[in-house]
Formats: structure tokens, C-alpha cells, sequence
């Protein structure tokens, strides 16, 4: 009887340790919500607008400074992901032939980049020669070439059995056709793991942006909103909403294309992680 | 006898290999479609390194570079903010790291704990959250939340409860040397907690539940069950995440970049924001120096990654890299 009551008192501990962990993460993001839908800032934390606007949404929409960056943040993330699937799926590929001539040397080559790297000033000089800086196509390619997410890509296909392999290329399968016609059909998991990492690394990029681009016409959204709030740096056409409704819109419009997609991809989110890390 | 020499196929039959050009002719599929991935690499990550050779010169926006020796890195050893910084990172990183992987092993073991599957599910689906925001959207958060203005909701807590004077200009929690660091550490804390817990929950979903049964009929506790089962199932991946880690100590960066300012150097500065201070931030940036913190930083991060990878191999058998 005694132990049935400790185990209860230790449930009821667990549950209320849930519920603070769970208001810890969530009263900020909720408090956000809110703002953003209140005409008027306000610091007490409420559960629903007291007065109803919109107008922080409608003046990021209709704000050329505030949604050109938005518009950039989504090119910039699509072309990015697709870019770096395409080299990752490549790269990832022919290093798990494992009876390839100078693999490890091919191996070797991407790995010494996660050892060694030229620096912050050596890659600005060479953006600067391939005539990127100002340019928000430097965030496709800078993200797109992530040799961490090739070799995570490499550990994907290694699992696919050898003889799956051995049976096409009997058949006459050139490489390239197993490649498109066994490798990437069996990996639509793996490609939605490594696709969102490098979504989510284009889209949440933030110190690139204030490095290497100026030009308010090719900064993506992470920057002109992090600019803006805590820098100042407020377009004059924004000043007939109040500046807190304005804010946490920007907040809101800044993660909601993930948090759409994230209950529904959760699952590949944390694949990614644990093939990374616990393959054994 | 080397063990190259001969090739035993799935039949067991043993046949001599082909000669090496004849295999590499055999294989140019391969090749060919690792060109892409050769030119994006060799001229993303491979031409900036040969770049470090200007930390050995005087670098001019306009003719050629002069010969400077090691003056930059004397320079930089003998000045005082690339000491703070190279200190703030390792203090900075490594605490971040302590504290992350607790607060992950601590929420792990009450998820663990946790016999209502749907009550799990849901907490695990909101503390992985903060992750998917970008260090941008973080900052603006708490900026807002900690700011001392009349909408903050800290300052307007501490006000209510009479902790600070109401009449006052409220705390400055992102502008002052003393609160800095604390911060730093709960928002780092409350941003990467939930996701740290994904590795360790699958070392426990690994556990032999029989461990569990044999500790019942021995009669023991929850708290024991945790003390003497959980934990040192969880120890060999607490050592993993710390050598993980500790390979990417020199790399912090955008995390303090985003929530620094001027009022904090002292405390925030680190390797890669004074870098990028003392070339993007200053009237006339001397472009070598800064090569110099920065070849200075990646030789450090390099020869960290090494010795982690022996230590993780020595350790679990596995390297990092």
C-alpha cells in the first residue's frame, strides 16, 4: 500500500513538472501570438487580444521593405534546399560505393573541410571574386555546399543493401540510372531529413546576411527583423501601427512557415539527428 | 601476402582484380557525377584556405600585398580584447554546454519517467520548438520580453511583485555586464534543451525493460530505479554529446552575435564576433589581422576536432568525423 502511494506522489510530480516545462517553452511563443493581434503593447501576458488588429500583418504585407525580404527569405530557402539535395545526394552516392578507386581519397577531401577552413576574411575575399557579395544568391550557394549534411547523406545510402546495387548494375543499369531509379525512390525519407536541414539553415540564416549583403533589396527576413527590432532600423511607411504589433507580426511571420510544416515533418526532423549521431 | 591482391567474390570463388585503369574506366559514371560536388567544394571551402597566407601580410584594398611576417599574431597576442575574447568563447561555449546537457538529461529522465504516452508526445512536440527558430528570432523574443520599455513582461513582473521600484527605468537584462551571461545561458537553455533530449531518449528507449523488472523484484524504488539503471545507461551518450561538443567550442558565434552589443563586450565578445568587428565594423579594417584571429581560431577549432575524434574513438569506437 505504502509503495502504491509513492509511486502516485511521483506521477503527480512528473505531471506538474510537465505542465512548467511545457509554459516555460510555451508562454514566450504565446505572449508573441498575442502581441502581434493587439492593437496596443502591453507587458502583461494575456490569453487573447484585448483589441483585435491585424494591422501589424497587413503592414508587413504591404511594405516593400518588409515583404521583399520575406520574398527573399523564401527564394533564397527553396533554391537552396534543392541545390544542396542535389550535391548532397551526389556526394553521398558515389561515397557509398564502397569498391570505388580513390573513395577515402574523395572522403578524405570533404572531411578536412570539417577539420580546417580558411575563415571569415579569406571567404568574404573569394564571395567578392565570384562577384557575390550584395547578392542574395551567396546564401544558396554558401548553404547549399554543407559537407556535414553530405556525409549525413552517405550514412543514409550505406544502409541500402549492396545487392540491391550489384542486381541493377547486372541488369545494365549505368550508374546514373540506379542512381535515379533505385537510390532516390528508396531515400524519400533521408531526402526530407537532409532536405529540412538545409530549409531550415537557409531560412533561420541571420549572420550571413549582415556580412556580406547591404542592399535592402536582397537582405532576407531573419535580418531586416532582427534590424528592426533590436537595431532600430524601422521602414517610416510601418509608423501607423503600433511598433509592438508590428514586432511581434514580424516574430510570427518569421517562424511560421516551420511551424505549419512541423507537425506534420517532426518525424524527419529527428531522424536527421539520431542517424547523425547514434549510428551504430 | 598483402590482402589486396586477391578478391573472393559472394560465391567464394577467388578471382584477381582487374587493373586499377581499367576499374576507374569501368567506374566514370561515378566520377562523373561527383564532379559537381569536386568544383562547389574545391571552390567554396578549398580557395578561402588559400587565402590564410594573407595573416602573413600587410593586405591594401588597392596593389599588391606586402610581407608582414608574424607581426599580426605578435600584435594579437599583446592585445587585451583578443584575450578577453579568446577567454569569453571557451567560458561562454563550455558553460552553455554543461548546462545544456544537463537541463537535457534531467528533462530526459522525467519524459522517460512519463507512463502517459499522449502527455509525452505532446511535451516532446512543444519543447523541440524553440530549435526551428533562427538565433534572429530568438533574440527579438527575449529583447522584447527583457526589455526595460513599458511593454516588457519581466520588468513589468518584477514591478508588480515589488522586487524592483515601480517609479524606475527597469532592468537593462541585455545591456548590463552582470546580467549578460545569465541570460545567455537561459535563453541558450530554453532554445536547445527539448531538442538535446532526442539523442538521450533513444539511448533509454534502448534500456532492457528487464533491468527494470529485475530492480522491481529487488524491491526498488522509482528514484532507485533511475539512480542505478537509467543513469548509467545514459552515461556512454553524456560523454558522447560532451566530445561532440567540445570539438565545436571555438565555433560560437551567431548565438552571442545576435544578442551582444557594445554595452557587454567585456563579458560577450568572443573570437569570431571580434573578427568580424575588426573588419566589417571599424573605419579602416586591416584585413591581415583579422586573417590572423582567424587562422588562429581554425587551427585551434582543428586540432580540438582532432583530439575529440580520438577521444570518441578510444571511447565508443566511433569517431566524430
Amino acid at each position: 500500500m505504502k509503495s502504491k502511494k509513492k509511486i502516485k506522489t511521483f506521477d503527480l510530480v512528473n505531471y506538474i513538472v510537465f505542465v512548467i516545462i511545457g509554459l516555460i517553452v510555451l508562454v514566450p511563443i504565446w505572449k508573441v501570438l498575442v502581441d502581434s493581434l493587439n492593437a496596443v503593447g502591453v507587458y502583461q501576458f494575456r490569453l487573447w487580444p484585448n483589441r483585435f488588429t491585424l494591422d501589424g500583418y497587413k503592414t508587413i504585407i504591404e511594405t516593400k521593405l518588409l515583404y521583399k525580404p520575406f520574398l527573399n527569405s523564401v527564394i533564397t530557402t527553396l533554391f537552396g534546399t534543392f541545390l544542396g539535395l542535389m550535391l548532397s545526394t551526389l556526394a553521398g552516392y558515389v561515397l557509398a560505393q564502397e569498391e570505388l578507386p580513390g573513395r577515402n581519397i574523395l572522403a578524405y577531401m570533404l572531411l578536412f573541410t570539417m577539420i580546417f577552413s580558411g575563415g571569415m576574411i579569406p571567404e568574404y575575399l573569394v564571395m567578392k571574386k565570384l562577384g557575390l557579395v550584395n547578392s542574395m544568391w551567396l546564401l544558396v550557394v554558401k548553404h547549399g555546399v554543407n559537407v556535414y549534411n553530405f556525409v549525413l547523406m552517405k550514412n543514409f545510402f550505406e544502409g541500402i543493401p549492396g545487392s540491391l546495387y550489384e542486381a541493377a548494375r547486372i541488369d545494365g543499369c549505368t550508374p546514373m540510372g540506379i542512381f535515379f531509379k533505385i537510390v532516390l525512390p528508396l531515400s524519400k525519407a533521408a531526402l526530407a531529413s537532409v532536405g529540412l536541414m538545409f530549409a531550415v539553415t537557409v531560412w533561420n540564416d541571420y549572420s550571413t546576411v549582415k556580412i556580406y549583403i547591404t542592399d535592402p533589396n536582397q537582405v532576407n527576413f531573419q535580418y531586416k527583423l532582427r534590424n528592426m527590432i533590436m537595431d532600430g532600423d524601422t521602414p517610416t511607411t510601418a509608423y501607423n501601427v503600433s511598433q509592438t504589433t508590428l514586432f511581434n507580426a514580424g516574430i510570427i511571420a518569421a517562424i511560421l512557415p516551420f511551424m505549419v510544416l512541423y507537425p506534420f515533418l517532426q518525424k524527419y526532423f529527428v531522424k536527421g539527428v539520431n542517424i547523425g549521431a547514434v549510428k551504430e | 601476402m598483402s590482402k589486396k591482391k586477391q578478391v573472393v567474390t559472394s560465391t567464394g570463388v577467388v578471382v584477381k582484380p582487374k587493373p586499377l585503369g581499367t576499374r576507374i574506366w569501368n567506374n566514370r559514371g561515378y566520377y562523373v557525377m561527383f564532379i559537381p560536388v569536386l568544383i562547389t567544394v574545391l571552390i567554396m571551402n578549398y580557395w578561402p584556405m588559400l587565402g590564410v597566407r594573407y595573416a602573413f601580410y600587410d593586405y591594401k584594398p588597392v596593389g599588391q600585398p606586402t610581407w608582414a611576417g608574424i607581426k599580426h599574431f605578435s600584435n594579437m597576442f599583446s592585445t587585451s580584447a583578443f584575450w578577453t575574447a579568446f577567454v569569453n568563447t571557451l567560458q561562454l561555449s563550455i558553460m552553455k554546454l554543461v548546462l545544456d546537457t544537463s537541463a537535457a538529461v534531467i528533462v530526459s529522465v522525467f519524459l522517460n519517467e512519463m507512463g502517459n504516452l499522449l502527455a509525452k508526445k505532446t511535451l516532446q512536440t512543444v519543447i523541440y520548438l524553440p530549435h526551428f527558430m533562427s538565433w534572429a528570432v530568438v533574440a527579438s523574443i527575449f529583447s522584447l520580453l527583457l526589455s526595460p520599455s513599458s511593454t516588457g513582461m519581466v520588468n513589468g513582473w518584477l514591478k508588480d511583485l515589488g522586487i524592483i521600484a515601480a517609479e524606475g527605468s527597469g532592468i537593462y537584462f541585455l545591456a548590463d555586464s552582470r546580467w549578460w551571461r545569465p541570460i545567455f545561458y537561459v535563453i541558450n537553455i530554453w532554445k536547445e534543451t527539448g531538442w538535446g533530449t532526442i539523442i538521450f531518449l533513444a539511448t533509454l528507449s534502448g534500456i532492457n525493460p528487464e533491468l527494470y523488472e529485475a530492480a522491481d523484484i529487488d524491491g526498488a524504488t522509482r528514484m532507485q530505479k533511475i539512480r542505478y539503471v537509467t543513469m548509467p545507461a545514459l552515461s556512454n551518450t553524456i560523454v558522447t554529446v560532451l566530445v561532440l561538443n567540445l570539438a565545436k567550442v571555438m565555433n560560437i558565434f551567431e548565438s552571442v552575435f545576435v544578442l551582444y552589443n557594445n554595452a557587454v563586450y567585456d563579458v560577450s565578445d568572443v573570437i569570431s564576433t571580434y573578427i568580424y568587428r575588426q573588419t566589417f565594423a571599424i573605419a579602416l579594417p586591416n584585413y591581415g589581422y583579422s586573417t590572423a584571429v582567424g587562422l588562429f581560431k581554425s587551427l585551434v577549432g582543428g586540432a580540438l576536432v582532432i583530439i575529440c575524434n580520438q577521444i570518441s574513438k578510444k571511447t565508443r569506437g566511433r569517431g566524430i568525423i
